[in-house]
């Protein structure tokens, strides 16, 4: 296995498009956690320290860029996502421990995209666009559209995703994500992110994802639509719970049932958008 | 243009470890944990779990606390990286390794090169933690038999003793 770290975008690029069994190695910490348990075999690995463009966050035109290297740790603490980027800082936050988060990558994250990892749900619910270029070029996808299965994202051979970028958050918007484990730092055995506004205690706009509850972020317009128009006592709340319930399709595994995951994603739904409605009033 | 013909792969390296450069031949799937114990036995640093949960096999890379497990070594070339063995001066245990004997923190004693090496880097960035913020730096790191009660106090015990 041969190992490289390249200086600029370009370089890396080349190396990716060279050699099909080449993967990138961003913080590590779950494609080394992978190696080690010979789940994984590259041919060779293309370390993305050297390449300063890819770190960091910057404000872009129309809202937020957060570059493919930068640790967890980091966009926890961006003072920039508010309203309804928050939940993008909140699930960067819920990540593992600290030494995890200080490691740890967006772009790693998703990439690996296990649909019980924080980064995909927030994402997906914060409507976030993926920018991947490889030496072909360069596109931006929709989380919800960059998620395609378990560990399986729209990424092509030779593509790398450089950035992750967040629509400018209205003055009025809003959002939580809350993680159910079972301990402290696990994966979600199911988590939910809302994104919305709220006007005289009335939800006016929302985006509702699941995570650990299907081989992708979960999602559903017509929840969305449903919660659109309602407060945080009214029934159709548990209404549309129960359709969210419908939409997933998640597994027994070793962090809990399938039915106790659609038990937590019945109860999770009401109580967030109460959270989110109180947050409005502060 | 080719760049791999451009760009050979590497092959040795040097490691800057507790103030001392190593000059090392690690393969590309060779962590830190690996070449720390086994090329340069500094055998301080623990192997748990060997998958990033445990956290025994901490060690600080430019100071901030990391798994040695998922650190490849060629990632830290231009780094400094802190072990176990770092932390003593001139032979004297450092005060975070005095107040965990003090308090009699270790048991089994295998998640103590972890510990203390977390404990360093909180009380280098915060002198005076309170039991959250010690709480949420040690969440990283497990203990099985298990004495956090006595960890998290030489910690506040070390913090004092700074002062």
């Amino acid at each position: 296995m041969q190992y490289f770290r390249p200086a600029t975008l370009e370089q890396a690029l080349a190396l990716l498009a060279d050699d099909p069994d080449a993967r990138c190695i961003a913080g590590g910490a779950t494609l080394v956690a992978m190696m080690n348990a010979d789940l994984v075999q590259p041919s060779a690995l293309v370390s993305l320290k050297g390449i300063s463009e890819l770190r960091g966050i910057r404000a872009t035109e129309d809202g937020v860029c957060i570059g493919a290297m930068t640790p967890h740790k980091v966009v926890a603490n961006e003072d920039r996502l508010t309203g309804r980027l928050e939940v993008v800082r909140m699930a960067a936050g819920s990540i593992g421990h600290p030494p995890i988060r200080s490691v740890g990558t967006i772009g790693g994250s998703i990439s690996h995209a296990d649909p019980a990892a924080d980064y995909p749900t927030a994402l997906v619910a914060a409507e976030a666009r993926i920018e991947i270029v490889s030496v072909h070029g360069r596109r931006v996808i929709p989380a919800h559209e960059f998620f395609i299965s378990y560990y399986t994202t729209a990424l092509e051979s030779g593509e790398l995703v450089v950035a992750v970028h967040l629509p400018t958050p209205s003055q009025d918007s809003v959002s939580v994500y809350r993680k159910v484990g079972r301990a402290d730092g696990d994966f979600a055995t199911a988590s939910l992110a809302f994104c919305g506004s709220f006007a005289n205690k009335q939800c006016i706009s929302a985006s509702v994802a699941v995570g650990g509850c299907g081989d992708t972020p979960v999602r559903s317009a017509e929840v969305n639509e449903m919660l659109v128009g309602s407060g945080p006592d009214s029934p159709r709340i548990a209404q549309a719970a129960e359709v969210l319930v419908e939409t997933c399709d998640p597994i027994d595994d070793v962090r809990g049932s399938a039915d106790y995951r659609r038990l937590l994603v019945r109860r999770l739904l009401p109580r967030i958008f109460a959270q989110a409605s109180q947050k409005v009033a502060q | 243009m080719n760049w791999t013909n451009n760009m050979p792969a590497r092959h040795g390296i040097e490691l800057h470890i507790n103030g001392e450069t190593h000059a090392v031949f690690p393969k590309t799937e060779h962590t830190l944990l690996e070449v720390l114990r086994s090329q340069l036995f500094l055998t301080g640093t623990k192997r748990g779990c060997n998958q990033g949960v445990c956290g025994t096999c901490t060690v600080l890379r430019n100071g901030e606390p990391a798994r040695a497990c998922l650190t490849l070594a060629h990632e830290c070339d231009d780094e400094e990286i802190t072990t176990i063995e770092g932390l003593a001066t001139e032979g004297k245990a450092s005060l975070v390794q005095q107040a965990l004997v003090k308090v009699s923190a270790p048991q089994c004693g295998f998640c103590m090169p972890g510990m203390a090496l977390v404990a360093t880097a909180l009380l280098q960035k915060e002198p005076n933690p309170d039991q959250a913020e010690i709480r949420e730096a040690l969440s990283g790191n497990l203990c099985r038999c298990t004495g956090y009660v006595q960890i998290v106090e030489a910690i506040e015990l070390a913090a004092k003793e700074a002062v």
